[in-house]
């Protein structure tokens, strides 16, 4: 990992006093410029996680690796799920204090931080207890199931002063960082549409054995499933890219529109299993988006569509409109477009492309392979240090979540969605 | 009549130009793509590099047990076998193994254990096609079929017919230069005037090919990029002696088939003057220039 870190440092130090760290992204400073520590006991940042599933026990293992190059401790897990519990002790070797219910975790354990990652309908009441606490919380996205939930926790953290993250982990992914300087820079020309598509063949299911569709046990395990606990992909998979379009185009949407259905997984499920919404920005532009669980075929992508070329930031890729053609081919063209045949020397070995590029395409970033989670994470920690983290960073988790509720309430209404001046901060 | 259509993509790791000429562009947009899919379509099954292509499934499996073939990948490897028996040996799709082991510096191959294992068990002679139940399978563990000398031969072939389904009767297309197809006359009038490069007097051709519905396929075992610089020496192995191909040599063959042209002239880079004359005696229209370098010098032999 050294040399790509080194790399990454490389052009996050390259980037100083550019308008992409001092506005766009200025949380990536942090990496070089972390906050001074000690390495004596009384310096170590005490983290907590709160939910140990599939996504806590992931952020769990990204903590536990930090604990090896930051002063800073896992202290506490908690889960209400025993066999998570379970495995939670497992997961930090029983050296941290296991819990079932938050409430006691944050009473007894004194934390500096948590790391939230429970089903969506619980963000908001552990969020806003923990800030009130006294403790810094990293949420998992979306932040909560409800508009009103979402403004709760954002005003929390403004009263209390104490830092709320969400995670949204390509807001600290390398590829992003270099492709929203191309985009300042004009790279691909004048932004005029995005698209992006998340589509999977899977039926979603987690946990089997649950008795099926609607048993308390499913509900409880497969709460993406549940409208009470989940906009299901809405809110699990394009809040993701949401986020990333009120990125690019430095913006939240005007409105938006939409409509899904259960077409395929009719196994009692409440959440849609395929949308397609259009985001309507400032400068009209639009944002295309659509999700499907019973077709892989595109996979997923985020496509930045300039006049001048296109960004795939999901597979790290920009590609030219109009590329200059080969002397040969340029030649050939004259020939024909002036109506003369003269001999074109074209003929020859296979051209090969430069290793930078990929069958037509450009890599954006070399940085790829460093795990964005891990980094976030890395950065969280520094925040926590310094008492503060970047107020866009929390605005970004912010206006995700609330054009994902937006949206979802634009595939259930058919309407055009606004944002209610109510939420607007 | 419309006007000239341009485009281009990448595929099989080049680029791939058509010029379609006097064409209303919407009809040429739904051809380019069409072709597009197909030479991806193409790619995905023959290519070594995707883990999921027929190829790569039979590299895998067929030194263990016969691998059924779909009729297009078995009409592929029949017409690859019958190369190499026309070719006397010359055009042989098993030959990677030895290409990894050039890739590192061996004086004395002679004396190496290593050579001696690879050399004694790649070749078209170790893989049996089984053409009753459409079944190819290898004779031992190190034979691996690259379609590298083929693929954009192949590839123009289909396109070939593409066009004609299409009644599109003037085109030209480029397949990473070293494969051209020529569709029609050149709308100037004449044929397509398809110049080979000098590679020691850049900018100057060493021949010139005229062509009319046919293509032209140039192999080379080195090659000079757009900033001159040399590249990929050595990926040229010579069947015979399982070393590579050392002298700066250029073959292009012309023929009415792009697939037989590009089989051919990787065949004859490695073939001696007789054997390319002998399989010229077997077809019409054949048309072979080889071109051998030497510092400031190109010596151009026209078979």
């Amino acid at each position: 990992m050294s040399i790509n870190r080194r790399k990454f440092l490389e052009m996050t130090a390259a980037l100083a006093g550019t308008s992409i760290m001092t506005t766009t992204m200025p949380w990536f400073s942090v990496f070089n410029n972390p906050a001074p520590f000690g390495m004596g006991a009384s310096d170590r940042i005490r983290v907590g996680i709160i939910g140990v599933g599939s996504r806590g026990r992931a952020l769990c293992l990204n903590l536990l690796e930090l604990e090896n190059r930051m002063n800073m401790k896992v202290v506490a897990v908690c889960d209400n799920y025993e066999p998570h519990y379970e495995r939670a002790i497992e997961l930090t070797h029983g050296e941290a204090e296991a819990f079932l219910d938050y409430r006691e975790m944050i009473d007894s354990v004194e934390l500096d931080a948590v790391v939230i990652a429970t089903p969506l309908h619980e963000h908001a009441h552990m969020t806003i207890n923990c800030l009130r606490a006294g403790i810094h919380v990293y949420c998992e996205k979306a932040m909560a199931r409800t508009l009103d939930d979402v403004k709760a926790m954002y005003d929390t953290h403004q009263e209390t002063g104490n830092i709320l993250l969400i995670g949204h982990q390509r807001l600290f992914n390398p590829v992003y960082l270099e492709a929203m300087d191309r985009l300042r820079k004009g790279d691909i020309g004048p932004i005029t549409m995005l698209r992006a598509w998340w589509t999977r063949n899977t039926d979603w299911v987690f946990y089997e054995n649950t008795g099926g569709r609607g048993t308390a046990l499913d509900r409880q395990r497969n709460w993406r499933f549940y409208e009470e606990f989940s906009a299901g992909m809405i809110s699990e998979l394009g809040s993701h890219h949401f986020q990333v379009a009120n990125w690019v185009l430095g913006n939240q949407p005007l409105s938006v529109m939409g409509s899904g259905s259960i077409n395929h997984f009719t196994d009692g499920r409440e959440v849609w299993d395929n949308f397609s919404l259009v985001f309507k920005y400032p400068e009209k532009i639009h944002f295309s988006y659509d999700c499907i669980t019973s077709n892989k075929h595109n996979g997923m992508q985020f496509q930045v569509l300039g006049n001048d070329g296109t960004m795939e930031l999901e597979s790290n890729l920009q590609f030219e409109e109009f590329p200059e053609e080969p002397p040969s081919i340029q030649g050939l063209i004259q020939n024909i477009e002036e109506g003369e045949n003269e001999t074109i020397p074209i003929g020859g070995a296979t051209w090969i492309p430069d290793t930078h590029l990929r069958l037509g395409g450009e890599y954006i970033s070399p940085g790829y392979e460093l795990d964005d989670t891990l980094l976030y994470l890395e950065g969280f920690i520094n925040f926590v240090r310094a008492g503060s983290a970047p107020e866009k960073l929390t605005m970004e988790g912010y206006n995700a979540s609330t054009w994902t509720l937006l949206a979802e309430e634009a595939t259930k209404t058919g309407k055009e969605i606004t944002l209610p001046d109510k939420y607007r901060i | 009549m419309g006007k000239l259509y341009h485009n281009r993509f990448y595929a099989m790791g080049t680029r791939f130009h058509a010029l379609i000429p006097g064409i209303e562009e919407t009809h040429a947009e739904r051809i380019f793509y069409q072709i597009k899919m197909e030479v991806e379509r193409i790619e995905s099954k023959i290519s070594r590099f995707l883990p999921d292509s027929d190829l790569s499934r039979i590299n895998r499996l067929a030194a263990k047990k016969p691998v059924q073939m779909d009729p297009e990948m078995s009409d592929i490897l029949n017409a690859c076998h019958y190369c190499w028996s026309l070719t006397d040996r010359a055009f042989d799709s098993t030959l990677r193994p030895l290409m990894e082991y050039w890739k590192e510096d061996h004086e004395d191959s002679l004396n190496d254990s290593d050579f001696k294992n690879i050399i004694d068990n790649v070749g078209f002679q170790h893989l049996t096609l089984d053409e009753s139940d459409s079944t190819v399978m290898f004779d031992n563990d190190q034979v691996e079929l690259d379609l590298g000398g083929f693929g954009k031969g192949y590839a123009l072939e289909k396109v070939k017919e593409m066009l004609s389904d299409a009644s599109i009767d003037q085109a030209f297309i480029s397949f990473g230069e070293s494969s051209i197809l020529a569709i029609g006359d050149h709308p100037a009038g004449d044929k397509w005037r398809i110049g080979m490069n000098n590679y020691v007097n850049p900018g100057n051709t060493v021949h010139e090919f005229r062509v009319n519905n046919g293509s032209v396929s140039t192999s080379s075992n080195f090659f000079l990029d757009d900033a001159g610089r040399l590249r990929n020496h050595r990926h040229v192995i010579n069947p015979k002696t399982g070393k590579p191909h050392e002298p700066f040599t250029s073959v292009s063959v012309s023929a009415e088939s792009p697939v037989l042209a590009e089989m051919l002239s990787t065949a004859f880079l490695v073939s001696s003057d007789e054997k390319i004359n002998e399989v010229m005696n077997h077809y019409e229209n054949l048309e072979v220039i080889r071109v051998d370098y030497e510092p400031g010098n190109a010596i151009i032999t026209q078979f």
